[in-house]
């Protein structure tokens, strides 16, 4: 048998039907490689916020707890007391680009108020009282959730850039006496723990939701 | 000149050259990076190391900066250092967070970077040991152990799994529960598959749960706890000590898995027709169940027959229950011959343990095998199944001691026949040597050295040979003896010197001298000296014996030649001869001087007259020298040296020298009477008389006319001739040369002593010697022919 034969039988066997199924194969195959890969890395950042979220949440236990052993007598009650114009600790939008956002955006406003907390403190506190370490430690962490939260909606709606907050950004309380300022750094963090437990929850939620729906967002 | 400027170029290029390549900043690498924990937290700081092949140079240091960045928010922090080694603080430790490390060496000449870490921040960190690690026993689970502890830290930080092991108190090999059982977020863990009331220590550490995220933390520190007691689940090692050949000690090894505590052995012992039961409590402390040692109880004493065999069952007893039941079975002495022993028994040292190998006793079938080994009072024991062949001592054993080892074949629980050998497990020179003494006293050229052989603690190890060394200050000899012999023979010494002698033991190991004795040899052979003393002393005696016989047998030559006779003058019958007397005549006897006359003869004559006369003479000149010599003869002391007399003077020379050497003291006529001739009865006309007398004769003396007036006073005189003679013995023996005078001379005046007249001195006619005849009285001597030789 010489070579012109054995390519009259290849030709004759690759007919263009099947070639083109076995390149539709050959991409769909590539494709779950894609998204599986795509799938793999969404559930790393995800796992990687969601750590944080809670190592900042547990932080923010400690601190208050820390926070109220340092501001004296009826520390207790400081944190009952109503206070105007801190953040929302409840997660709000139906899609979870949305409520992304909503993390992202009450992060941001939150990590105002610890900052004002930090230094109203700052002026209450001993330079070392681990109060302000424990203020600056969380204080850094939700700076990092906020960039990780970030980061993972880009990752997951790169083509959806995050819209600035409807009513502008957060406002910080006006100039306050001492009292005021234990009362709202009180409030401040207890909300803030309140919060970081919503956002651990909505990442949960978000595992199941997003990372595997992740492809089909894309291709939308 | 170009030429010259190009080449002052290239050299400086060249040189340039290799000054970048020395000095150019070596790439850092093997960047590592730990963050360890602090209290609840990881610490804000991060250490790194890494190498770099580059070496600083002072002329062009390199300084080394860590980077550390988050990628996340682009933050970034470093420091930097000369050093290959930095700590960087940052702030807050970015847990969760992604950071990418990495170093730069920068020099003049340049900069270059290391490879980048990117990891998680949890990548560097090193947790702390668990805490409050705890060790819980539950009764009823005998073989197993709860462990408990608390994490280092909250896992919102870092998530950990754990690693476990445990070890039995006193051993240094752990034991690591396997990585997959432990690799959780877990706080406790239960140990399983333990020994019974064994001891266990257990440590626990962790790490992050990532894989291959971290470090490990240290091992926590030992948590110790016992498991619960079980009954025993191995049957007791039973063996015996065979303490004469009647009597055995029964004893019994705990068994290999007691499970606790054995506070008693259960004992049976069946023997032809009897059965004896018993319970052997056990008093042990703690501290001895705790080294893990088999302990060794003693349980019984039996007597053995030598026709009855015995069969022993013990059980041990804990708190909990009682042991599988372990036998021993022994046969009678009769009957132990038919269990033949193992074959061809080894025991050598090897990586310090002793080795034990054999072969099977035909054709029986063994069960298994007893090793056992004993040094003075200490015994131990192992077992080894039926297939073993060679094994090694497992008990512990001590160098420079001697072991008796023993292979005991067991046929279905029978005791077999032992085959034994000694061994040491290190040999080394002996302790010391044997001190030798002598075997009884020495002699002369030999000596008999005895020693006795070092005592078994003090061997060190199988002696090959000794050494016997003896030194008499000026060489040391030595001579070596096989081991088995305590005594030897030393010939070939010299007598009467002193020996320093020592015996000299060795192993194969080395040798070690014993003391030193000394010994003195005999200057003589024992008996010789005796011998010496009985030959000399029988010599002596020999010799007196001999003297004493020849003064025996010879007293009468001895006599005469000592003590002559000196016929007493007054005894003679000149002594009584009396003018009123006829003469009488005697018959001359036979060795008696008879026939002497006093001649009045020329010189000549007078030789032949005295030549005849000492024919005639039977008187030796011996008897006169010794009637000469002595001093109590007679009392002729002036004759006291020995001197020749008047005939010897006359035997030694010319007569007529002699004649005229001598002095004449005396006269002999002629008269019919010679020797042998019997005088006639005829009074002899003629008289003659001799004498002895050292004094020269008087004139009168030599007129033998005058001799015959005078004649009994000659007698006188001739008896008073000791006295004379006494007296003349004071002078010098030259003087009786001076007596030999010339005839002419002897009319000269002579010095004569006094006479004194003393009757006494007058001896008996009966005793005079018949020698002497009557002198002619009134007479005197007849000068002599050629008269006195002068002196």
């Amino acid at each position: 048998m010489n070579g012109h034969v054995k390519n009259m039988y290849f030709h004759q066997f690759m007919t263009p039907t099947t070639l083109l199924s076995l390149l539709l194969l050959m991409a769909v195959d590539s494709t779950r490689t894609v998204a599986a890969s795509r799938h793999q890395q969404c559930a790393i950042a995800l796992q990687q916020t969601l750590k944080l979220t809670k190592l900042v949440q547990t932080e923010s236990v400690n601190l208050i707890k820390t926070y109220k052993s340092s501001q004296g007598e009826m520390s207790e009650l400081f944190c009952k007391v109503s206070v105007n114009d801190i953040p929302d600790p409840n997660i709000s939008g139906l899609e979870p680009s949305e409520r992304i956002v909503s993390v992202y955006t009450h992060l941001q406003a939150f990590n105002s108020h610890v900052k004002r907390v930090y230094e109203q403190q700052t002026d209450l506190q001993l330079p070392t009282s681990p109060l302000l370490m424990e203020l600056s430690t969380v204080s850094v962490r939700s700076r990092d959730l906020a960039v990780l939260i970030n980061s993972f909606y880009q990752s997951l709606f790169p083509n959806l850039p995050i819209p600035e907050p409807a009513g502008g950004p957060t406002t910080l309380p006006p100039p306050q006496n001492v009292f005021q300022q234990k009362v709202y750094g009180c409030v401040v963090l207890k909300t803030y723990k309140g919060f970081l437990s919503n956002v651990a929850k909505e990442l949960r939620t978000l595992k199941t939701k997003v990372c595997r729906r992740g492809t089909q967002t894309n291709m939308l | 000149m170009v030429f010259a400027r190009g080449l002052q170029l290239l050299v400086l290029a060249s040189l340039t050259s290799v000054v970048v390549r020395c000095d150019r900043p070596t790439k850092p690498v093997n960047l590592s990076c730990e963050a360890v924990q602090e209290e609840k937290s990881i610490f804000k700081t991060i250490t790194c190391e890494w190498d770099s092949s580059g070496s600083q140079s002072e002329s062009v240091p390199t300084t080394y900066t860590l980077i550390v960045k988050k990628t996340s928010t682009d933050e970034i922090y470093n420091i930097s250092t000369q050093l290959k080694r930095a700590e960087l603080d940052l702030d807050t430790y970015p847990n969760h967070m992604n950071l990418d490390v990495w170093v730069t060496a920068r020099n003049k000449l340049g900069t270059v970077e290391s490879d980048h870490l990117i990891h998680d921040a949890n990548y560097f960190v090193k947790p702390n040991p668990p805490s409050d690690v705890q060790i819980l026993s539950e009764n009823g689970f005998s073989t197993s152990l709860l462990i408990n502890w608390i994490h280092p830290i909250n896992k919102v930080y870092v998530e950990l799994k754990y690693q476990i092991r445990f070890a039995p108190r006193g051993s240094h090999q752990w034991t690591y529960v396997p990585l997959m059982d432990t690799a959780k977020y877990i706080q406790s863990f239960r140990l399983q598959n333990l020994q019974p009331d064994t001891k266990y220590v257990i440590q626990v550490r962790c790490k992050n749960s990532v894989y291959d995220y971290g470090y490990w933390s240290d091992w926590s520190t030992n948590a110790t706890n016992r498991t619960p007691e079980d009954r025993p689940t191995s049957k007791p090692d039973l063996w015996r000590i065979d303490e004469d050949n009647q009597q055995w000690q029964i004893i019994s090894k705990d068994p290999v898995f007691s499970n606790g505590k054995i506070k008693s052995f259960e004992i049976r012992i069946e023997s032809h027709r009897s059965k004896e039961w018993g319970s052997i409590p056990v008093n042990r402390s703690d501290a001895d169940s705790s080294t893990g040692n088999r302990e060794i109880t003693f349980l019984k004493k039996m007597q053995i027959a030598d026709d009855r065999s015995v069969k022993v069952y013990v059980n041990a007893t804990n708190s909990v229950g009682k042991s599988p039941e372990g036998l021993l079975f022994i046969p009678a002495k009769a009957q132990g011959g038919v269990l033949a022993p193992v074959e061809d028994l080894k025991v050598w040292p090897e990586g310090g343990q002793l080795w034990v190998e054999w072969n099977a006793p035909k054709p029986m079938s063994v069960q298994e095998y007893v090793v056992e080994w004993v040094s003075g009072g200490w015994l131990d024991w192992q077992r080894e199944n039926k297939s073993t062949r060679r094994t090694a001592i497992k008990g512990i054993l001590e160098k420079f001691v001697c072991y008796n080892v023993s292979v005991y074949p067991i046929y279905s629980g029978w005791l077999g026949k032992p085959a034994r050998t000694e061994a040491y497990l290190e040999q080394q020179a002996p302790l010391r040597g044997p001190n030798v003494k002598l075997k009884g006293d020495p002699g002369r050229n030999e000596a008999e050295l005895v020693w006795e052989e070092i005592p078994l603690h003090s061997r060190g190890g199988f002696i090959t040979n000794y050494t016997i060394h003896y030194s008499s200050g000026a060489e040391t000899h030595n001579r070596k003896v096989p081991a088995n012999i305590t005594s030897y023979r030393l010939t070939g010494l010299s007598g009467g010197t002193k020996y320093d002698t020592w015996i000299e033991a060795s192993t194969i190991r080395g040798s070690t001298n014993g003391s030193n004795h000394s010994f003195t040899t005999l200057k003589y052979a024992p008996g010789e000296i005796e011998g010496i003393v009985v030959g000399v002393s029988l010599g002596c005696l020999f010799v007196i014996v001999t003297i004493m016989l020849f003064c025996l047998y010879k007293k009468d030559v001895l006599k005469e030649n000592f003590w002559p006779q000196i016929p007493n003058p007054g005894e003679s019958t000149i002594g009584n001869w009396s003018p009123d007397y006829p003469l009488r005549a005697e018959p001359p006897k036979e060795n008696c001087l008879s026939g002497i006359s006093v001649l009045d003869v020329h010189m000549c004559d007078a030789k032949c007259v005295f030549e005849e006369d000492k024919t005639s003479l039977s008187l030796k000149k011996d008897k006169y020298l010794s009637e000469e010599h002595s001093s109590g003869i007679g009392g002729s002391s002036c004759m006291s040296s020995p001197r020749q007399s008047v005939s010897d003077s006359d035997e030694g020379g010319d007569m007529a020298d002699t004649t005229s050497s001598t002095v004449q003291y005396s006269s002999v006529v002629a008269s019919s009477g010679y020797k042998g001739q019997t005088p006639s009865s005829q009074p002899q006309q003629s008289i003659f008389s001799r004498s002895e007398s050292t004094q020269p004769l008087l004139d009168s003396e030599e007129n033998p006319d005058m001799m015959v007036q005078e004649g009994s006073r000659q007698f006188q005189h001739f008896a008073r001739q000791p006295r004379f003679a006494e007296c003349a013995g004071n002078e010098d023996t030259a003087d009786f040369d001076r007596l030999r005078m010339e005839p002419q001379e002897a009319n000269e005046s002579l010095d004569f002593c006094p006479l004194e007249e003393d009757n006494e001195q007058i001896a008996p006619p009966d005793r005079l010697s018949a020698e002497w005849l009557p002198v002619k009285p009134a007479s005197s001597y007849m000068p002599q022919l050629g008269g006195y030789r002068p002196q």
